[in-house]
């Protein structure tokens, strides 16, 4: 794959309400502290990771991501392609909407389309669309993105990706009985019960031209689609195994060559067991530097792609990333001491989803930890 | 990249999840449970053409809006009555979840796209499948576009091989192939 640029970015998450203070924070090894909130009828608590600062509208959110991405000079927007990744577009209005009606009618459903299509028109993006992957919707907006800038569709790509505090959210993974009781979000912990969600704002601007301060370089990418489970992998970790195989395989290179595997670690049994299972069938016993996010910034769903790649990547920039403080007991070698990394390392970061999704990306630093 | 089969499945409002099914099973022997109407409706514009279809094929699948009576479903019960809501339509919410039926009934091993289907969703969605056959990911690309505004139409394009169309509208990329057609009035 041609290599691609994320020339700037912005993030809005528990951290913090903007990318420099969220990866200090990560970098301080500063977690945020959650909310509780019940689930209905069983009124039991679980935590929420709502975004630092503030209250704002989704317009006015969304708005200022573009502006601190795009800059002041960022001219007309008629080569450039917006794609808004998100499984909660605006969700949060029609909960809203539904509570103050007491019902939801047919009429009262809008467009999948209607928040990029809006973007597309206030902004003048050359052309916007919606993509939902479920967890890996960034991860391929990402992707897919890069891939349109490399075949010359388009000069320019701005990644939106955002998850709302949606009680379908929170109330539906309850359901299903993914939330941890504990609020302690513990990926690859022997004794892990589940995972905790995270609100997040995050967009990036993609370019074949670093600019003056780039993030990152995209190197390369897979992503396809694991029919044996709904909402789980494999659980021998072989569509992992194969998914990762495939994406250094497109950035033309081989897991010698990584230096940190991004784990997604959702702290779910299933996917912990299945994301373990494929990194011992790709490396073995001898495995590169491992990290998770997840316990930082909560599981942001959609947008993980984009809001964990922007904070790895600025924090491994500026600061170190943390160790973590149950890596001994963890079932994957993970670091209890603080990681740093070549200026130049290249990363390997998975993501995967409900719908059988999985997606891995090739990642390469851009400047090194000061 | 050109085209190799077309369906275009329609159907009215009073068209029942019933009714989607029996037309289901003329191509399906084993169709998934628990399923909604996008879900269905996915389905059968896929199903119809699954006799043309190889393993390695992507699937990119667009819909104007998620499945109502799910969303109304999971609304009122979170929104109005304080409930949980059913795992099964949570899970079905879930935008891909059509798209996972889709590749899992039809046996694809692609790449499994959902996009919001807007005014310029024919060109998107081919421009999403000819990176992935460029990229020597696939070597077929499976397109379905649903669309129900009291009516609904379901329009299905199978693609194989390299370049460009020029076409932006099932209408044009359908011309002169025999498009498989069912009408569930």
């Amino acid at each position: 794959m041609t290599p691609v640029y994320l020339q700037r970015g912005a993030l809005q998450c528990a951290l913090g309400a903007d990318l420099a203070t969220a990866s200090r924070a990560l970098g301080d090894d500063r977690k945020a502290k959650g909310r509780s909130f019940l689930l209905h009828e069983l009124q039991q608590p679980r935590t929420y990771l709502d975004v630092a600062g503030p209250a704002h509208t989704l317009d006015a959110r969304l708005d200022q991501l573009l502006r601190e991405t795009l800059g002041a000079e960022h001219g007309s927007l008629d080569d450039c392609v917006l794609i808004v990744a998100s499984t909660s577009l605006d969700i949060v209005d029609l909960e809203t909407q539904a509570a103050e009606q007491g019902q939801f009618l047919p009429d009262d459903s809008t467009s999948l389309d209607r928040i990029a299509e809006q973007l597309r028109e206030r902004w003048g993006f050359a052309d916007a669309f919606t993509l939902n992957t479920a967890c890996t919707s960034a991860a391929n907006g990402l992707l897919y993105g890069a891939r349109m800038l490399a075949d010359g569709q388009f000069a320019r790509a701005v990644l939106i990706a955002y998850e709302t505090p949606s009680a379908l959210a929170m109330q539906g993974f309850g359901a299903l009985d993914l939330l941890s009781p504990s609020g302690h979000y513990r990926p690859f912990h022997p004794e892990r019960d589940g995972l905790v969600l995270g609100e997040t704002y995050a967009a990036a601007l993609l370019s074949l031209e670093p600019g003056a301060a780039p993030l990152a370089r995209l190197l390369g990418g897979f992503s396809a689609c694991d029919t044996s489970s709904l909402t789980t992998t494999r659980e021998d970790g072989s569509h992992i195994d194969w998914v990762m195989q495939q994406a250094l395989k497109s950035a033309e290179r081989t897991a010698g060559d990584i230096a940190l595997v991004k784990l997604h670690g959702t702290a779910t049994q299933a996917n912990d067991v299945a994301e373990r299972n494929g990194m011992l069938s790709l490396y073995g016993e001898h495995m590169p530097a491992l990290c998770v996010l997840k316990p930082w910034l909560g599981h942001t769903l959609g947008a993980c792609g984009l809001s964990e790649t922007l904070l790895l990547m600025k924090a491994l920039q500026q600061h170190q990333l943390p160790g973590l403080d149950y890596a001994a007991e963890a079932s994957l070698p993970l670091s209890c001491e603080r990681i740093q990394l070549p200026g130049d390392a290249v990363l390997l970061a998975n993501f995967f989803g409900f719908g059988g999704n999985n997606a891995s990306l090739v990642l390469q630093c851009m400047g090194g930890a000061q | 990249m050109k085209v190799i089969a077309a369906s275009e499945i329609r159907g009215s409002a009073s068209t029942s999840d019933k009714d989607l099914k029996a037309a289901l099973s003329q191509w399906l022997s084993n169709p998934p449970r628990r399923i909604d109407r996008l879900i269905f409706q996915a389905l059968l514009g896929a199903a119809a053409l699954k006799d043309h279809v190889r393993s390695d094929c992507g699937l990119y699948l667009a819909s104007c809006h998620p499945a109502r009576p799910t969303m109304i479903a999971l609304l009122e019960a979170v929104c109005v009555q304080h409930k949980q809501p059913k795992p099964f339509e949570f899970v079905n919410s879930v935008s891909n979840a059509a798209g996972f039926h889709v590749a899992q009934q039809l046996g694809l091993e692609g790449p499994n796209l959902f996009i919001g289907a807007g005014p310029r969703v024919w060109s998107q969605l081919m421009g999403l499948a000819r990176l992935d056959v460029q990229a020597g990911v696939i070597s077929q690309a499976l397109l379905l576009v649903v669309d129900e505004q009291g009516d609904f139409c379901v329009q299905g394009v199978l693609l194989e091989g390299d370049g460009e169309l020029g076409t932006n509208s099932f209408g044009e990329l359908a011309a002169g192939i025999q498009v498989q057609q069912l009408a569930l009035n």
